[in-house]
């Protein structure tokens, strides 16, 4: 290895040590920005050191999910894996994952790569990755205003893929924006997609991309939709259409609160509680198939995975069950709200709302919610917190439903569990999530605020 | 009393939580005891102008626009003499544009309605931020979110207002949007009128007054939960510290 490059990674190493030293967050980005401002060839040296593949994960909802599931597939092989944090999905990110892994002589003892990429970002991390697959779970409307329009973030991505031009993608082919990306890019493509109508009315918002064929400008015709611009489309006009997927998930069931499905002659009984998590586990099993990864403890695996909407967020405070929610963009928060109306006991709802730069400062998307269902919720309250408090309460008026606000989170999350309905939902979007948790991490730890009382 | 609210395009031009705008002018006539009646008309619908009270005409990416174009020159006479005959019209972002001569793209020029004396001609670098506007016609702010590529030339229309904090019609002109008869066009997302009320009252006023007489009031509603939203975002583009750290953060 280049001595520029060893350099590179003790300074990115020192930096690493110095943030957690000084308590300075979780030092996920920084190490990677000196990496790469002492050798900008950094993650073109440590992926060529990945034994076997690359895959990168892309798109606007499930990214993590899905990358979560690769990880845990391969590791299950026992495959040695790097992956890249929650979160530190841009270019620095990246690199410090990378760098970050290297053993004391700045090597990579990797078999595989599991990288989300963030799709602005990718048009700089592909080229340099070269990864053997990219996997993109679909393309909708999400941080407007970083991306500008769909559009922007549909060509970014383009421009991404044709960079490389070897790189098989995995491709939603229910998704009109991911499908028609995949044709005009020449890279090789495997799709997967679910032919069985599995999203209820409620997790259907109206709003959607626009449904025009992406070849010849005409409106298209859907047997059925998912969610979004996602389902089974035909063009009536030049006849372009939704293939039929490589990889599909059928005999879908939803029973006791979680789905089981079956997959390529698996039959799953998973955890996940939410239909998006079938195309989370499907995608990411078409990309280990078409990687040719071993999958021999798949089955095993994901039905013992935790999707993160089940155990890991819920808490107990004061005798009450405590759940929490990211909900970051139009389509998530649709999808929560159906899963709060499938609750169909008396609730307490907080829904905390901010506008920092990872939230998106443009909160208009709230607009694209159909909140009006949260009318018949049984909430018996329901209070907005976060910078946009007013936003969110104002979109609720709008609808006619009451709501209050608080801005001490605490009190209120103390208060509506001890005199509530004793089943709280705590809804947040991106910036609030990690010290909302933290919150009610330490809310349920308190000897007046756990079970122990 | 009863108002006729028409939305064009909405499977083209649904951008941005626009339909909130209508949301708004249902909600506010409702709980006054007037009728609201929204007509979503497709692409390719036709359209009776002659129906409507109010016309809401939103925003869609530049590739919708373009195919909006097409349908525009089919209403393009009865749209202009609705707009002539004092019909209220709310144009957002994209509508905004369209109701101009033109809007020149880098690949292309999509043709507009030639209702405003305006043009719009597309950079590269977005405009994209929250946005205060100090109105003639309202005592109090107006505030949203501006996202746009576009650059507006209003020419000598008025100015819906005179930009407080934010950018505006070109960046640099200090003025956003334009006012005439009883048009208001902006790129003011947010969306406009659940957090700006006022404005969304004077569209409702001047439609009822058209359609009624002048002698037509507005009974006030409680909007406190309105006020708290607009000033949350006035307060905190008042504060010079604030615009500081957040001026560094979005070059850093």
């Amino acid at each position: 290895m280049r001595l520029r490059s060893k350099f590179a990674i003790k300074c990115a190493k020192g930096t690493s040590a110095l943030i957690k030293k000084l308590n300075r967050g979780s030092g996920v980005t920084l190490p990677g920005y000196v990496a790469r401002l002492i050798d900008p060839d950094i993650l073109k040296e440590l992926s060529s050191q990945v034994r076997k593949k690359i895959i990168v994960t892309m798109g606007t909802n499930g990214k993590t999910t899905t990358n979560a599931i690769l990880y845990q597939a391969l590791a299950a092989e026992n495959q040695k894996v790097i992956i890249n944090r929650t979160g530190a999905n841009m270019l620095n990110g990246i690199i410090s994952a990378f760098v970050l892994s290297t053993d004391r002589h700045g090597l990579l003892d990797a078999d595989y790569a599991c990288i989300e990429v963030d799709e602005i970002a990718s048009v700089k991390v592909l080229p340099q990755l070269k990864p053997d697959c990219a996997l993109l779970t679909n393309i909708s409307r999400d941080q407007l205003d970083r991306f500008g329009e769909v559009d922007i973030t549909y060509n970014k991505l383009l421009d991404a893929v044709t960079s490389v031009p070897d790189t098989v993608l995995i491709i939603n082919c229910d998704d009109i924006l991911s499908y028609s990306l995949a044709e005009k890019s020449q890279n090789p493509f495997v799709t997967y997609g679910i032919s069985e109508q599995i999203f209820d009315d409620i997790s259907r918002s109206e709003i959607r991309e626009s449904i025009f064929c992406r070849n010849c400008g005409k409106k298209l015709c859907y047997d059925f939709f998912h969610y979004g611009q996602l389902g089974i489309y035909h063009c009536p006009n030049c006849g372009w259409e939704r293939p039929v997927p490589d990889y599909t998930a059928e005999n879908i069931q939803f029973h006791e609160e979680v789905y089981s499905f079956d997959m390529d002659g698996l039959s799953i009984d998973s955890t996940a509680r939410t239909p998006y998590n079938i195309y989370n586990t499907l995608s990411a099993y078409t990309a280990l198939k078409t990687l040719g990864a071993g999958c021999r403890n798949f089955k095993s695996m994901i039905e013992a995975f935790d999707y993160g909407n089940n155990r890991e967020s819920i808490f107990t405070i004061k005798g009450a069950r405590v759940q929490l929610h990211l909900a970051k963009n139009p389509i998530g928060f649709q999808q929560k709200v159906s899963l709060v109306l499938k609750d169909e006991k008396p609730k307490d709802i907080i829904i905390q709302i901010n506008d920092t730069y990872q939230d998106g400062e443009d909160i208009s998307w709230l607009w694209d919610v159909d909140f009006q269902y949260l009318a018949d919720s049984h909430a018996q309250s329901i209070i907005t917190a976060g910078t946009r408090r007013h936003d969110m309460g104002l979109r609720l008026k709008y609808e006619d439903i009451p709501c209050t606000s608080t801005t001490d989170l605490r009190t209120t999350v103390l208060e509506r569990a001890g005199h509530g309905t004793k089943n709280l939902y705590v809804i947040v979007n991106y910036s609030g999530l990690y010290r909302t948790n933290h919150l009610l991490t330490e809310l349920e730890k308190e000897p007046e605020g756990g079970n122990h009382a | 009393m009863k108002l006729t609210i028409g939305h064009l395009y909405p499977d083209l031009l649904n951008l941005y939580g626009d339909r909130g705008n209508i949301q708004c002018f249902r909600k506010r006539l409702e709980w006054r005891g007037m009728e609201a009646e929204v007509i979503p008309f497709l692409s390719g619908d036709s359209i009776d102008f002659s129906k409507l009270d109010i016309v809401l005409l939103g925003g869609g990416s530049d590739r919708e626009q373009e195919i909006v174009c097409n349908y525009l020159k089919d209403i393009q006479t009865d749209f202009q003499s609705f707009v002539e005959k004092d019909g209220v019209v709310l144009a957002v972002c994209g509508g905004y544009q369209l109701l101009g001569k033109y809007y020149k793209t880098d690949k292309k020029t999509i043709e507009g309605l030639s209702i405003l004396d305006i043009t719009t001609e597309w950079q590269p670098e977005r405009l994209i931020r929250n946005i205060v506007l100090n109105s003639p016609l309202f005592d109090t702010p107006v505030v949203g979110f501006e996202n746009h590529g576009g650059r507006t030339y209003i020419g000598n229309h008025t100015p819906f207002g005179k930009v407080f904090y934010g950018l505006g019609n070109t960046g640099k002109s200090g003025y956003e949007g334009v006012v005439y008869k009883n048009v208001i066009a902006t790129y003011l997302h947010g969306p406009l009128l659940p957090k700006n009320p006022h404005v969304c009252d004077y569209l409702l006023e001047r439609a009822l007054k058209r359609k009624y007489g002048p002698d037509v009031t507005l009974p006030s509603l409680p909007d406190e939960l309105e006020h708290k939203a607009n000033q949350y975002i006035v307060d905190r583009y008042s504060d010079k510290k604030y615009i500081l750290k957040e001026t560094i953060k979005r070059h850093t």
